[in-house]
């Protein structure tokens, strides 16, 4: 019995590493935090920022696990979702950057000055999408 | 010592040192045409032209040279541009230094900086239309909003939203665009952010990724010009 509990602590464990070192790779390759510590010039913050997201992991994972209740006012919602919602946006520019989507499309097509204005459909079409999604297709 | 092997020692000094002399002379010679016929030249990373434009060595560097000659070496012409160059043309360091050192008799021309130019030819300015480009702007318009439609539905936003609205009011909500409404229009502000690049008002002065990306691709480009654009006098077996 007590073998058997050690062992499933251990995968636990093993799993949660797995999937922790995952993560913060994947933030890695993004670069959303160099991005945001050049912002704001706060480079000096690096380790403060590592907590933050290392805290967010556990405070999430807490969450989905307990499922508590903390009773707070709906209107908490809103910052709340702005800040995931930046957060989100911040992964997708990321990847579309990656992919380098824009570089070769502006070359191939010969415009330069307006990659701005092709970039703004880029971003209203998220926003379009992504309300879209809440306000029409998942009520009906 | 034997006073022969004493003359002998003597001349033999002299000698030596008459040689000496005569080096030194050289050597100085050497140097003041050295700094006479000096040419320093540095080429262009990459240049526009017209097409059936003569390129002379002046568009194709910068050059430093005895104020005598600098003029002549200036309006050399390197290359003229013809229907067959098509976009690009390379051209590297050692054809400009051959024009230069034809008309510069014993001309030492030093190059520093790149070795080759980009010639890029640019036929008539591409004006894109606004039809296309309104479909092109479609295109990302509704690829954008369905990709993150498809984002959603693959990490089951809607029912994480759900729970997360749960957790925090204590009320259950179907449709919890409290929480919604926010995050897309964050969406949105996140990846302006990211970029920052937006119409033309910058949050700081540093280059966006966006911009280094593209200068990136631009360098890769450039490269591959290079490597493969044959020149005039290119060893074309490789």
């Amino acid at each position: 019995m007590t073998v058997k509990i050690v062992f499933v602590m251990f995968l636990g464990l093993a799993a949660g590493f797995a999937v922790g070192s995952g993560f913060v790779a994947f933030l890695a390759v993004l670069g959303i935090i160099p991005r945001l510590m050049q912002l704001s010039k706060t480079m000096k913050m690096v380790i403060a920022y590592e907590w933050a997201v290392i805290l967010g992991t556990i405070a999430g994972g807490m969450g989905s696990l307990w499922n508590p209740s903390l009773m707070l006012p709906p209107w908490i919602m809103i910052p709340i979702g702005a800040a995931c919602g930046i957060f989100v946006g911040m992964m997708a520019a990321a990847l579309t950057e990656v992919l380098n989507v824009f570089p070769i499309l502006t070359k191939r097509i010969g415009i330069d000055e307006k990659i701005v204005i092709l970039m703004t459909a880029f971003v209203l079409g998220k926003i379009a999408g992504s309300l879209f999604q809440w306000l029409y297709f998942d009520s009906g | 010592m034997h006073p022969d092997a004493i003359q002998l020692l003597d001349n033999m000094k002299k000698t030596r040192e008459s040689i000496l002399f005569i080096k030194d002379e050289e050597i100085h010679v050497r140097e003041v045409n050295n700094l006479e016929n000096t040419v320093y030249l540095r080429m262009y990373h990459k240049i526009q032209v017209y097409p059936h434009e003569t390129v002379y060595v002046k568009d194709l560097a910068q050059v430093i040279a005895d104020e005598k000659y600098c003029h002549k070496i200036l309006n050399l012409p390197v290359y003229k541009i013809s229907e067959k160059d098509r976009n690009f043309v390379v051209i590297d360091v050692m054809k400009v230094i051959n024009k230069i050192s034809r008309t510069v008799n014993g001309a030492e021309v030093q190059a520093i900086g790149p070795v080759q130019s980009i010639v890029e030819v640019i036929y008539k300015k591409k004006r894109v239309s606004v039809g296309f480009f309104i479909l092109i702007w479609m295109l990302l318009f509704l690829g954008a909003a369905l990709t993150i439609i498809y984002f959603h539905e693959d990490v089951s936003m809607g029912a994480a939203q759900q729970r997360i609205y749960k957790m925090i009011t204590g009320k259950d909500d179907k449709h919890p665009l409290l929480f919604q409404i926010p995050y897309s229009i964050g969406l949105g502000a996140g990846m302006i952010l990211f970029f920052n690049h937006f119409f033309r008002k910058r949050i700081n002065e540093e280059p966006s990724p966006m911009e280094v990306e593209m200068f990136n691709y631009q360098q890769d480009l450039d490269q591959y010009v290079i490597m493969n654009e044959k020149d005039e006098g290119a060893k074309k077996n490789s």
